[in-house]
């Protein structure tokens, strides 16, 4: 077997610049699918950390028809059997942050906006997104607080500043009326608009209070280590619970529209890398063609001489499968330390772009993921393509005539 | 005499051309053990088709070639492939050796295929390229050889794995003079020494001038079947 493996080195090597050329293709051609992917991956982690901070939380407690119809007809009681459910889970579980919202009107004198109205555990909230740092004006209330934090854009809105009352008017749950007057204790900015100019914060048992709600939850927040192994978590703690009244969901359960959405992004990216690794594909194979059939004199004399044809196959294999894998380990060994220095130092953004990411609450940069899964793939899928095209050059040493290729 | 080859009654026709070609006609002939023969004729005569079919790479339309005991033609292409690598040795006209291996590993190249032990078949491929005058030539690959000498190298190859037979086609046809004649002192020594049959297609006068037997081919059949004492 060495001397295959000799002569199918030694082949590659008859052209040098052939085969660096066609080896360059596999290697760009693997730098790009991978950097392409690790800057989606990036993207996407970027995005689904920025909706589980700000937004899901890795799960969710819910009343079993919120998802449907989130309103406060569908709140669910936060008492003994949740805390006694999760409290089962305590090693899984970070920490939990509960939360209760419901539209209202808010008003100032003759002003009025609509408002979402979030109740909140300060402390909780900061601990999953320094919520409190984005305060500009007054303090950020402490659970013994009665008074309200307001969006900037609503209180410019409503001409509001700190000392100001603001009059909420809204529905409380089963259809009561939920009015109440706070003070503003605070002014809170967001970056993206439709919070800027809609959120009211109360401290969670104000929030109740003011829906009639008792100790109702919308949602109860539930943090882990990550995103792994959440479903079974969520089947887990759904398992303690009544189904008829709880509901326990993953972030991907609660946003199907984005989680669709990424996944059709993939599916673009993959298209994408899929069309390099044809022009790719198509490539090597002209170069293994040419290998090929200037030498069939040469097979021809070989199997002459008594070489047997699946030996010669097993040499243009080789001599494929070394074009391969030669673009793909320089690939790895290039592409590690690129896709790194894109992770570590991520492409910063500015001007519309900037505010644009800043829009959705992520960073405005580009980080690449460091993913060894996407070098591995791709580099099965490198070395698949390669190996199909060999096995075309193994096809034509199998139907070779010996005397026609002897003549050739 | 031990017969090495022997063919009875072998026709070849090509019929994958717009008149039906009759390339051999009804050739029954013996080649004894030792042999220096060679088939001569005109151009189209059919000395390559009869090289080819004695070597079990072309197939016979009608007849046998019984070597060993064993009729090659009723072969499947598999039991050929084995068959030519362990009882037959070629040197072709254009010399053919592998571009990417040194002489050495060329001459090797038949026994590593047979599985030979390294130890002898680096001993062997060194002795045959001592023998065909290349001894300083090892480790060099074809492109820094001249033609006579890679014709040398051939010659070694072929003989490096000791076959029954060796078959040339037209060996000499593209060398100068003097390495025309030094091929042959080689060939001519190795058939002796080596006592292998060795059956030359030619029409290198020079080469006829050595055969200790002459078969002329006209138009696919035997004309003539000479033996010369070159002794």
């Amino acid at each position: 077997m060495a001397i295959l493996f000799t002569l199918a080195w030694r082949n590659l090597w008859r052209n040098k610049r052939r085969t660096l050329i066609t080896v360059s293709s596999v290697l760009f051609t693997y730098l790009l699918a991978v950097a392409l992917l690790s800057f989606m991956g990036g993207f996407q982690e970027q995005l689904t950390e920025s909706m589980i901070r700000q937004d899901t939380g890795y799960l969710q407690v819910q009343d079993a028809m919120y998802l449907d119809e989130p309103s406060m007809d569908h709140i669910f009681e936060y008492g003994e059997e949740v805390r006694e459910a999760l409290a089962h889970f305590e090693d899984e579980i970070e920490y939990t942050v509960p939360r209760i919202r419901g539209f209202s009107l808010a008003a100032k004198e003759m002003s009025t906006r609509p408002a979402m109205v979030n109740g909140i555990v300060p402390e909780q909230e900061d601990q999953l997104r320094d919520l409190s740092g984005n305060m500009v004006q007054g303090e950020m209330f402490g659970m013994d607080d009665e008074y309200a934090v307001v969006g900037a854009g609503l209180a410019e809105l409503l001409s509001l500043e700190i000392g100001d009352t603001i009059v909420l008017i809204g529905q409380g749950f089963q259809a009561v009326s939920a009015t109440g007057k706070f003070r503003v204790g605070g002014i809170i900015e967001f970056s993206i608009p439709e919070q800027n100019n809609t959120m009211v914060y109360l401290p969670l048992e104000v929030a109740q209070w003011y829906f009639a709600a008792g100790n109702r939850l919308s949602n109860l927040l539930i943090m882990t280590g990550g995103k792994d192994q959440i479903r079974p978590l969520a089947a887990q703690i759904q398992q303690e619970l009544d189904e008829e009244w709880y509901a326990v969901r993953t972030w991907k359960e609660i946003v199907p529209d984005m989680v669709e959405l990424m996944e059709m992004q993939r599916l673009v990216y993959s298209l994408i890398t899929w069309v390099f690794y044809i022009i790719v594909g198509f490539g090597i194979f002209g170069t293994i063609l040419t290998m090929l059939y200037e030498r069939m004199r040469e097979f021809g004399i070989l199997l002459s001489l008594g070489m047997r044809r699946y030996k010669l196959a097993m040499v243009t294999l080789t001599e494929t499968v070394i074009i391969g894998l030669l673009g793909v380990f320089t690939g790895i060994t290039a592409g590690i330390p690129l896709i790194y220095i894109f992770h570590r130092f991520p492409i910063r953004l500015s001007g519309g772009m900037a505010d644009y990411m800043y829009s959705f609450g992520m960073e405005p940069a580009f980080r690449f993921i460091m993913s060894p899964g996407i070098f591995m793939t791709q580099g099965i899928i490198v070395f698949v393509i390669t190996l199909f095209i060999g096995l075309y050059s193994m096809r034509k040493i199998f139907v070779m005539d010996v005397l026609d290729a002897t003549r050739s | 005499m031990k017969t090495v080859i022997e063919t009875k009654g072998l026709s070849k026709t090509y019929t994958n051309t717009a008149v039906p070609v009759e390339a051999l006609k009804d050739i029954s002939l013996e080649f004894k053990e030792g042999e220096f023969t060679a088939i001569v004729g005109p151009s189209g005569s059919g000395k390559t088709t009869f090289l080819n079919v004695i070597g079990g790479l072309d197939k016979p339309t009608k007849g046998k070639v019984i070597i060993d005991n064993v009729d090659i033609a009723s072969m499947k292409e598999s039991q050929l492939f084995d068959f030519r690598l362990k009882h037959i040795g070629f040197v072709f006209q254009a010399y053919n050796l592998i571009p990417v291996l040194t002489a050495t590993e060329n001459v090797s190249f038949i026994m590593l295929l047979q599985k030979r032990p390294k130890e002898e078949m680096n001993k062997r491929a060194k002795e045959m390229l001592e023998q065909v005058g290349l001894s300083d030539k090892l480790d060099v690959r074809p492109n820094k050889l001249s033609g006579g000498q890679q014709q040398r190298v051939a010659v070694a190859r072929a003989l490096a794995s000791r076959p029954d037979f060796v078959l040339a086609d037209e060996p000499t046809a593209n060398l100068d003079t003097e390495s025309a004649f030094n091929l042959l002192d080689i060939m001519a020594r190795l058939n002796k020494e080596e006592n292998i049959t060795l059956v030359f297609s030619t029409h290198d006068q020079r080469v006829i001038d050595r055969a200790r037997r002459v078969i002329t081919l006209v138009d696919g059949a035997v004309d003539k079947d000479e033996t010369f004492d070159r002794d």
